[in-house]
């Protein structure tokens, strides 16, 4: 055990058993499946010895959403703590096939996209194929699936220059924005570009956070901290420079996720990675609040739905999104009230916890039909292939909306 | 390159007192930030606002009872926010709940009478301002009450509510409704869910109407809906053609969880900022003023910067304010001095379960306008003031709004001058 | 007044006296046992719950680590169910002269105490909340023991034997037939209700009381040396196996990971009344500081009580009044009929809970002499009611048979997984309106939040089970409240006094149970 595993558990005692984080769960909400983040975490955490084999299933339930440690007013590492226990008991009764493929976006990114797309796509939308996934692999036949883009964002970026100003920026993009929307990294590179920055983009891969979340953290380890040595030369010598991503749960696992749950507080490479991560909406606030920020923005006169993804939320700097819309005239937004929409990652993919995330989702599909908005922004693209796949609106990265009012 | 941020107006804490000061900031014109490490007070509170209910006696006319209560504790937070804050918190938060995310849902009664409402266990509690949804619980109406309990529910026990309130005087009794539930383990929150939909409160309704008797209101545990408690508490009434009360029970608080998205949509309508899980870590000052807190986020810091701060972070429960293993008493969150700390070498708490325990009126020490000694722009609201005993006094919720009410309209009186980051 | 006739009557029900009555009836011999509080309330229920390798001994006196080492294996065969196989370091800190390490490996070797050195870095992987500083590291076969589910055990077996349990009987006088004993006269403590009880042979198993009990039957010079002693549970097992200080036994050198806490113990004190509960700041401040050197951060863990034990420490010549440590740990067995000439009375006092079986077997032993029946002793082998499949208790048992039942078992205490089916059933088996009782049994209200959320849930239930009036309901959620409250405000600081604030928070402000009418 290292000093931050100590740390986690011991923050158990902080917990009063106040059930804050039960109404907050939108798993154990929907189902019995999962007691709920006091039972699982401070509460079970109590019944656990280090080396001794687990006795439990039902934190396997646990969406790893990260809600509850936000929602804790006594500061008890909640999520953190069934991470570890989920990561015991892939340790002790071994990962299923499907938990090896989905969590490695690279490797599908890299067999799917590209030149053989179309290809890919089909495979994707046919229904007789995603029925023999299902029993293959226990994905779930309905589960939201992402069409391969024809062009990775890294091939348009090479053909790309960005403007020499001095000033850089180390562009993070994430493995949706890679293989699947790469229009969203143009977009980002377009509105940074518009605001004095020079783009950098080190080659990249996954941040590890599909295989932290299904309680793989050997293999998570090796790749996050891979994505951390390729990172850190771009920013070690000069403390202005930072990196900014779109992908928010990404950045998020750069910034916090990795150094807590997988216990690499103490990696060089990792940490100053992670000292200088920023997720785009929040470095676009803070160049406001300097007086940085160009507001050359032009009306866009459309009412849209918000909503701020967990992984969002979890990044503790409330909803910047939100400020930023504020700066572009006619925008009408929605503020979702709503806690997640289920998918967290690769949860909703799985066949036997499709249902579950479709029924978390249910409240905020719900909230945006009921916005009369045509489109929903949110900053995690996961959670926007969810949230069309359980709503049919097309939904965009709030820097959509920012590209389109500064006309780029 | 430094995170930061500039405000008008920083609120440290997201409990009553800090989003009904964040909001007041917020209507008021004031750029404000909330930060707060963790949802507040409100999912674990009754959802009543309990101005005086006891002094020590059991009030029942607390305008009244407050101008001498405060004339003989001139220490205590009412004192301090003076008594036209509390009646103009009152009368804020009945607007608030009217202008709120939960249709036709609303708080009755007001500081001239103290409406007596039957707990739990059956003891009688004295509340200023209750959701409609309780008010029929009132001990003075004549009418026999029925406590109803979901058998499904570990946290309301009909039969000892009922048989308490009997030995209080007020004619009662019990009766279980099976409710099916997917789970042993199901809380009020979970219930009420249920509650929201029409089709299954009919049933219920159909199932419950055939066990009551003729001229029984009905109590049941706090979870007449979530996102439409009005709908559900009325078209209760409705079908079942007689009062219907709601009784708060353990936490979860489903009304309590109703009261703070009320304020924290007052908060949000106002154009003010919520950080949920921002922790407090370090404070930056001079010798006189607060300029700037950080929070952590990621793997650095956020430094929110403001000419004013409000401090509503509560006081031992929540954890901002901490006696440590060597006895020490420290404000965690800011680091203030505290007042009400018994002297080394005094007792600090008393073996007598029920006698007052010297440590219960600890608080951040401030002057007669709500000002943190040595820190003359941070304003000190809500449960880390000194001076009173919520609990004891049934005071909670009214020092909550009177002490954020005043310190919102102090700020605001002053902010004139100061632009935002000024002090920064 | 009604009257009982037995062979044997047990005042005393702590683990010596359970173990005499379960003893006395496996022999074959009517029993009944008496005591004035709930069983294994005194003494036996106020201690770490180390069942001793002998490692403690093994230096100072050897005898007693011999007793240990014999008891410590037939207790893991016959009490299995109510042990846990933790296992036990004996450390050599800073704090401690370097020297003792190697007496302690010769005392170990020469007493029979199984021990082994290890590593002090492979010892710092098992446990890495150890002091690092640790400079060696000894492993002995220390085991934690359930006091009160061992005790509840023995009195069952016995009772299924036709022995006759009576808690909360308080023996008000010692009947005398000129120099014979033949029974006592109990008061019950719920209800004045007074019963005679005539029996062959009277054993005072009172511990610490037991001066008071042989007044009672007018025998004098029975002298017991209370020695109390602190302890300190902690909110989660900071250890997971038994931590001893490799030094003489001295205050605060132990830490217990029982159930689910850990315990620090313990001083050791003269004290003139062994009910004296009082707890100093002085002797919290010294535990805590002793705790820091076993385990660095021990001040910033959650405390959840402090409670204090006594020791019946029968005095000798070599004691003296005020260091009660020197006294022998070693039990006595005072056969009234040698010493005073007194027949069918039989004191047993003194000892260690881990030797309690051996105590019981001499006592049964001497019972059998006044009673003319020498019948052989079989609790060495017999296991407890529950231990027949000598399987050792493990941590997560009540986790795993919740995850086994995980909808339909509803948790009352959720802190220790007391599921509402448990509770009921201990509520009828115990027919007792005091849920401190139930909380023995089941651990109801031990963990964190100290009854804060399940004690209204319980009151409710027993409200609900029992046809209690209201006012009896209500008596028994402020017993618990005030008995909680004991343990827990001397040593009020940091994350537990946010749970004091919440449960008040609770009580008061929600349920307002202070304002309940009288």
């Amino acid at each position: 055990m290292t000093v931050i595993d100590d740390l986690l558990r011991g923050s158990l005692d902080h917990c009063v058993k106040c059930t804050i984080c039960e109404t907050q769960c939108p798993v154990s909400n929907v189902t019995p499946l999962f007691p709920g983040p006091k039972y699982a975490g401070p509460q079970a955490e109590r019944y656990r010895v280090g080396d001794e084999p687990s006795v439990e299933w039902s934190v396997d339930y646990c969406s790893g959403c990260g809600i509850c440690s936000q929602s804790c007013p006594q500061g008890v590492k909640i999520a953190e703590i069934n991470a570890q226990a989920r990561n015991k008991i892939k340790r002790q009764k071994g990962v299923p096939l499907r938990d090896r493929i989905i969590t490695r976006p690279t490797w599908l990114g890299r067999a799917g996209g590209g030149p053989v797309a179309p290809l890919a796509n089909l495979t994707i939308d046919l229904k007789p194929l995603r029925i023999i996934g299902e029993k293959l692999l226990k994905v779930h036949r309905n589960a939201p699936a992402p069409e391969f883009a024809r062009q990775r964002f890294s091939r348009w970026f090479k053909g790309h220059r960005s403007p020499p100003t001095g000033r850089k920026i180390i562009y993070f993009h994430g493995c949706g924005t890679e293989y699947y929307e790469p229009w969203e990294g143009q977009k980002v590179v377009q509105i940074l570009e518009h605001n004095g920055f020079e783009v950098v983009v080190p080659k990249q891969d996954c941040c590890g956070l599909p295989l932290q979340s299904s309680g793989l953290f050997d293999d998570a380890r090796k790749v996050v901290l891979r994505l951390a040595r390729n990172l850190a030369p771009y920013v070690r010598d000069d403390p202005d420079t930072i990196i900014v991503g779109n992908a928010t749960s990404c950045t998020l696992m750069l910034k916090r996720e990795a150094r807590e749950i997988l216990a690499l507080e103490d990696d060089p490479d990792l940490k100053l990675v992670s000292e200088r991560t920023y997720d785009i909406c929040e470095l676009l606030l803070e160049l406001h609040d300097r007086g940085e920020l160009k507001t050359d923005f032009k009306p866009v006169n459309e009412r849209i739905a918000y909503h701020a993804p967990c992984q969002q939320q979890g990044h503790y700097i409330g909803k910047p999104a939100l400020e930023l819309f504020a700066l572009i005239p006619g925008l009408d937004v929605v503020e979702m009230n709503a806690r997640c929409c289920g998918i967290a990652g690769t949860y909703g993919l799985k066949a036997e916890k499709y249902d579950i995330a479709m029924a978390v989702g249910a409240d905020l599909f719900a909230q945006v039909r009921d916005s009369g908005a045509d489109t929903v922004a949110c900053d995690s693209e996961t959670c926007r292939w969810q949230i069309t796949h359980g709503t049919g609106r097309t939904s965009a990265h709030p820097i959509d909306f920012l590209h389109r009012s500064y006309g780029l | 390159m430094r995170s930061e941020l500039h405000y008008d107006a920083v609120v440290i804490g997201a409990g009553t007192a800090g989003l009904t000061a964040g909001a007041r900031l917020a209507e008021g014109g004031a750029r404000v930030c909330v930060l707060a490490k963790g949802v507040g007070s409100t999912h674990l509170a009754p959802g009543t606002i309990d101005v005086l209910g006891y002094a020590p006696d059991r009030v029942s006319e607390p305008g009244t009872a407050l101008r001498e209560f405060a004339a003989a504790h001139p220490d205590h937070p009412y004192a301090l926010a003076g008594l036209d804050a509390v009646t103009e918190a009152a009368t804020w938060l009945k607007s608030a709940v009217e202008a709120g995310p939960l249709p036709g849902y609303r708080y009755v009664g007001d500081l001239e009478r103290n409406v007596l409402l039957p707990s739990a266990i059956g003891a009688l509690r004295p509340s200023a301002l209750v959701p409609e949804t309780m008010a029929g619980g009132n001990a003075v109406a004549s009418e026999r009450v029925c406590v109803v309990g979901p058998r499904a529910l570990r946290d309301f026990h009909p039969s000892l509510c009922a048989a308490n309130l009997s030995r209080a005087g007020i004619e009662a009794r019990a009766v279980e409704v099976e409710i099916e539930v997917d789970r042993a383990d199901e809380n009020a929150l979970g219930l009420a869910r249920r509650f929201d939909d029409p089709a299954w409160r009919a049933g219920f309704a159909a199932r419950l109407s055939i066990m009551l008797q003729s001229d029984e209101r009905v109590g049941l545990p706090a979870l007449l809906g979530v996102r439409d408690p009005h709908g559900a508490w009325s078209d209760l009434e409705h079908r079942l053609g007689r009062r219907v009360f709601e009784i708060p029970t353990l936490p979860p608080s489903v009304p309590g969880m109703r009261l703070f998205e009320i304020l924290r949509s007052a908060l949000r309508r106002g154009g003010g900022r919520l950080v949920m899980g921002a922790e407090v870590v370090s404070v930056e000052r001079t010798s006189q003023r607060l300029t700037a807190v950080s929070t952590h986020a990621g793997g650095r810091d956020v430094r929110y910067a403001a000419p004013w701060f409000v401090l509503a972070a509560g006081g031992f429960s929540s954890g901002a304010i901490e006696l440590d293993s060597h006895w020490a008493t420290h404000d965690r969150v800011l680091g203030l001095p505290l007042r009400g700390v018994p002297a080394p070498g005094q007792p600090r708490f008393v073996a007598d379960y029920q006698a007052e325990q010297p440590m219960a009126r600890v608080g951040v020490a401030v002057d007669g306008e709500l000002r943190a000694e040595g820190a003359e722009n941070v304003l000190v609201v809500g449960a880390g003031l000194p001076g009173a005993m919520p609990w004891r006094e049934a005071s909670g919720e009214g020092i909550a709004l009177a002490t954020a009410s005043r310190a919102a309209e102090l700020v605001l009186a002053r902010a004139g001058g100061a632009p935002a980051g000024a002090a920064a | 007044m009604a009257t009982l006739s037995t062979d044997v009557l047990v005042i005393g029900g702590g683990a010596t006296g359970a173990g005499v009555a379960w003893d006395a009836a496996l022999r074959g011999f009517d029993v009944v046992l008496a005591d004035r509080a709930d069983l294994a309330e005194g003494t036996s229920g106020r201690f770490h719950g180390l069942v001793h390798s002998g490692g403690r001994y093994a230096v100072k006196d050897p005898k007693a680590a011999e007793e240990c080492v014999g008891e410590n294996r037939v207790l893991r065969r016959i009490a299995a169910d109510c042990i846990e196989d933790t296992g036990g370091f004996f450390v050599t800190t800073p704090w401690d002269d370097p020297a003792y390490a190697d007496k302690f490996a010769q005392g170990c070797a020469a007493t029979g105490v199984d021990c082994e050195e290890i590593d002090p870095a492979s010892a710092l992987r098992e446990e890495p909340r150890l002091n690092p500083e640790v400079s060696r590291v000894f492993r002995v076969p220390d085991a934690s023991i359930d006091v009160w589910k061992a005790v509840w055990a023995m009195a069952r077996g016995a009772q299924e034997r036709g022995a006759r349990v009576l808690p909360y009987h308080t023996a008000v006088a010692i009947h005398r037939d000129g120099d014979r004993v033949t029974g006592a006269r109990l008061r019950a403590a719920r209800n004045g209700e007074e019963v005679d009880v005539e029996a062959r042979v009277t054993v005072n198993a009172a511990g610490a009381w037991a001066g008071g009990v042989a007044d009672l039957a007018g025998i004098e010079g029975v002298r017991i040396l209370p020695g109390r002693g602190i302890m300190i549970a902690m909110n989660h097992r900071l250890v997971n196996t038994c931590v001893n200080r490799c030094q003489m036994p001295t205050d605060g050198d132990i830490i217990v990971p029982i159930r689910t806490v850990c315990v620090i113990g313990t001083t050791d004190e003269h004290t003139d009344d062994p009910d004296d509960h009082t707890v100093f700041e002085s002797e919290v401040n010294a535990m805590l500081d002793d705790g820091e050197k076993l385990v660095p951060g021990f001040r910033q863990a959650r405390a959840l009580r402090v409670w204090t034990g006594v020791r019946p420490l029968f005095e000798d010549a070599k004691a003296s009044d005020t260091e009660t440590r020197d006294v022998t740990r070693a039990h006595a067995l005072l056969d009234h009929a040698e010493r005073d000439g007194v027949q069918g009375f039989v004191t047993i006092t003194g000892g260690k809970l881990t030797t309690f079986r051996l105590m019981a077997e001499d006592t049964v032993d001497a019972v059998g002499r006044h009673l003319g029946e020498q019948r052989p002793c079989t609790t060495r082998t017999e296991p407890l009611p529950g231990s027949e499949q000598q399987e050792t208790y493990r941590l997560g048992e009540r986790l795993e048979r919740k995850e086994q039942h995980l909808t339909d078992a509803q948790l009352i205490c959720e802190c220790e997984m007391v599921t509402r089916g448990k509770l009921e059933d201990a509520i009828r088996r115990r027919a007792t309106t005091n849920l401190d009782d139930i909380r023995r049994l089941l651990r109801l209200g031990m963990g964190p939040c100290q009854g804060g959320f399940c004690i209204y849930r319980a009151t409710g239930i027993l409200h609900g089970l029992d046809g209690l009036t209201a006012e009896q309901a209500n008596g028994s959620l402020n017993h618990f409240l005030h008995e909680r409250w004991k343990g827990m405000w001397p040593i009020l600081y940091g994350d537990q006094l946010r749970q004091v604030r919440l449960d008040e928070w609770i009580f008061q402000g929600v349920l307002g149970v202070e304002h309940l009418p009288s």
